[in-house]
């Protein structure tokens, strides 16, 4: 079992992010669940968004998860909510900042000793969406930590999960795709 | 019908109006549809009445005006003409004789038990209005 | 006016909600009246989104409250139409009148219910009070337990009611945010399929025949009211458990997924054994494995069908078990839980020699997790041992606070 959990503000596309990266690896025979916490679902209000994946059907609906993966697409939740909470030894945080890893790590002590990779999300998303929707970027950079999936398969999975959008705008996400998977680190 | 088993109604709160199947209703006269048992027309309120409304064609207009008001569709027309009153559906409410525009009216109403052809012979006669 | 077909994966990735606009867009549903509710607003939005996307052939009202939703679909179902529509919690509670009406009326109307508290206090997150609700509404009530379900249970629900020998009302519950927005692999039907086994909706004392004109909803009083209320219960305890079952036979046959009036895991030598409803069925078959590993002999009771409440097949599956528990995800409101009771009622008169203990939790969306699983387990592993409920029976779990137990 592959747990992942999402940081993120209500309105910046976690759901989306993991209901999609869900569908992606859903293409390759695994079973998948993603769901989220809304709580009062106000624009901007600090939100998490969960997945697992899976060899057979995933039975388990309790919401407690000690996640593999965190993954952190506000750069101010490091701060403001507990990304370590329920963690485990081996958990591997994927965090968007201005900062470099060093940097993060001494301005939020409680992620000192922890396997953290970063990137900005949020400026990459800006540069080629034009907009701060930090979450298909967050899918590029865990394509690279995590070494899952090929990343043209990736892509091509990605296009047909946003087909509905304007050719321009798929693009740009292909775009900060690759510059997430290229800039993480 | 009053003592039909819980297994012997069409299911749903539902009533069918006619038996079998109608075509054409609205050029079929009352008397000639095939009303159930359970349509209200099967079913006499005549016992209801304690007064009766008598109809003196003498006098009547054919103005309808008791035909629109009454609450029980119990005044029959005829190709506009009114030729007399429902007695197993009307309640004997009397608002026939109050619509009712002649001078003396067409429609007044009198004791259930009353003889219907005297009432007529002693019909009041045309008030004449005070100046 | 002809419409589009969809084409689909066998495999969508899915939540409950969307699972069930699918299944009411192949279902072909002519009238969807309805006033949305977090959490089931998805179901009708999905459907009216089909609709102005020319991927359905119906109507949608748009209407003033759920009790007004309600209405429009008997008014619609008495027409003569395939009709559903969604609510959950509050619109379910101003709904509850018009569900007496539909069900009386004998109107084949599907309802999906994302459940979900009442307030006050308000809370938009899932536990079964508005189920509870509405459990003796004269209404035939599945339950899913997953997003597959909710997709599933659709086709069943339109089957089962629209049967002439039917003609009652179905609810499909399924758990608001736990299941209804949360996305799982679900395995599809293509579009003829699905339709197919549905078929055309064959109407039956519909206003529209002109031909057969007929009065709804008759006023009766004393002298008809009791007969007809009988009759409707007759149906249900009769003839609606058999079709229920034959629909399922059918579905496995199409799709090889087998649903049964009560789901049985690992309870052919099982010792102790948790009755619930929702996703909970699914998190306890889970730690159930997990405590056999450890040598408890567990099991789990899944309730799929509510109404008509599978008494007898209850009291047949949990005739060797030692120590039972109860999971009502419901305030009780001074008694013990609907599912102790009804469970209770049903092994009273059996030879059994189970010991029954009942469990509130989960209310406004609080998590049962696998740890309380395995404590409730290991406590009815000891009752089993016992021969006696050795907690009072009726436990609160997970609540902070006091512990608190009663009865």
């Amino acid at each position: 079992m592959l747990e992942i959990r999402w940081h993120s503000r209500a309105g910046q596309g976690a759901v989306t992010g993991a209901k999609g990266l869900a569908d992606v690896i859903s293409t390759t025979g695994k079973h998948v669940q993603a769901f989220a916490f809304y709580g009062s679902a106000k624009r901007g209000a600090a939100m998490t968004a969960y997945n697992r994946v899976d060899d057979a059907v995933i039975m388990n609906h309790e919401k407690y998860m000690e996640p593999d993966y965190v993954f952190v697409i506000d750069p101010a939740l490091v701060y403001t909510s507990d990304v370590t909470i329920n963690d485990k030894q081996n958990t591997v945080y994927i965090i968007t900042t201005h900062m470099s890893t060093e940097e993060l790590i001494a301005s939020q002590p409680k992620l000192e000793g922890k396997r953290v990779y970063t990137l900005d999300c949020i400026k990459i998303a800006q540069e080629t969406i034009g907009r701060a929707i930090p979450n298909t970027p967050m899918l590029g950079a865990f394509m690279k930590v995590s070494g899952m999936y090929d990343m043209e398969f990736f892509k091509e999975s990605m296009k047909r999960i946003l087909a509905k959008l304007p050719q321009k705008i798929i693009d740009a996400n292909m775009l900060a795709i690759q510059r997430a998977y290229d800039e993480v680190k | 019908m009053a003592n039909t088993g819980w297994d012997e109604f069409e299911i749903g709160a539902m009533l069918r109006t006619f038996e079998g199947e109608i075509s054409d209703i609205a050029t079929t006269l009352q008397e000639d549809r095939k009303y159930t048992q359970n349509s209200s027309f099967s079913a006499s309120v005549a016992d209801w009445r304690i007064e009766k409304p008598v109809f003196n064609k003498d006098y009547c207009i054919d103005c309808q005006f008791c035909w629109i008001y009454c609450p029980d569709i119990s005044i029959i027309s005829r190709d506009k003409k009114m030729i007399g009153i429902d007695m197993d559906h009307c309640k004997g409410c009397g608002i026939c004789v109050e619509v009712c525009p002649t001078n003396p009216k067409s429609l007044l109403m009198f004791p259930e038990v009353a003889d219907e052809e005297r009432e007529i012979e002693n019909w009041p006669a045309k008030e004449k209005k005070e100046k | 006016m002809a419409f589009d077909k969809m084409e689909l994966r066998d495999t969508e990735v899915w939540d409950g909600n969307l699972a069930a606009a699918h299944a009411l867009r192949q279902c072909q549903v002519d009238v969807v009246s309805a006033y949305p509710i977090t959490p089931s607003t998805p179901i009708v939005e999905g459907y009216a989104k089909f609709k102005s996307d020319n991927y359905v052939e119906g109507e949608f009202i748009m209407v003033e409250s759920e009790h007004a939703a309600m209405s429009g679909c008997i008014g619609a179902a008495a027409a003569g139409g395939r009709v559903a529509t969604a609510t959950s919690s509050q619109g379910l509670a101003l709904m509850a009148e018009t569900l007496y009406q539909a069900s009386g009326m004998r109107l084949p109307i599907i309802l999906n219910i994302v459940n979900r508290a009442l307030a006050a206090p308000l809370n938009v997150n899932g536990d079964h009070s508005d189920m509870y609700l509405v459990r003796d509404s004269g209404w035939i009530q599945f339950d899913a337990f997953s997003p597959q379900e909710a997709y599933d249970l659709n086709f069943i629900a339109f089957k089962v009611a629209e049967d002439h020998e039917v003609r009652t009302p179905a609810v499909i519950n399924q758990d608001g945010f736990m299941t209804s927005h949360t996305a799982q692999g679900v395995k599809t039907m293509d579009d003829d399929t699905a339709f197919n086994f549905v078929g055309e909706f064959k109407p039956m004392n519909d206003m529209l025949d002109f031909e057969h004109p007929v009065t709804h909803g008759v006023q009766t009083e004393e002298d008809w009211h009791f007969e007809h209320k009988a009759r409707q219960h007759n149906d249900m305890m009769t003839i609606v458990p058999q079709k229920i079952d034959a629909v399922f036979e059918e579905f496995a046959k199409l799709t090889g997924r087998k649903y049964n009036q009560i789901e049985k895991y690992d309870m052919d030598d099982a010792d102790v054994a948790v009755v619930c409803m929702g996703t909970s069925v699914e998190t306890a078959r889970e730690v159930a494995k997990e405590m056999r590993e450890k040598g408890i002999k567990a099991g789990v009771v899944g309730i799929r069908v509510f109404r008509p409440f599978p008494f007898m097949a209850i009291a047949e599956a949990l005739k060797d078990v030692k120590a039972v528990a109860a999971l009502d995800r419901s305030a009780p409101g001074g008694t013990a839980g609907a599912l102790f009771n009804e469970i209770a009622g049903s092994l009273f008169n059996s030879d059994s020699k189970i010991v029954l203990s009942g469990y509130i939790y989960g209310l406004g969306g609080r998590d049962l997790t696998k740890r309380h699983l395995v404590d409730l387990y290991t406590e009815l592993q000891a009752n089993a041992d016992a021969g006696k409920v050795l907690t009072q029976q009726q436990q609160f779990i997970g609540v902070r606070g006091p512990k608190l137990a009663y009865l």
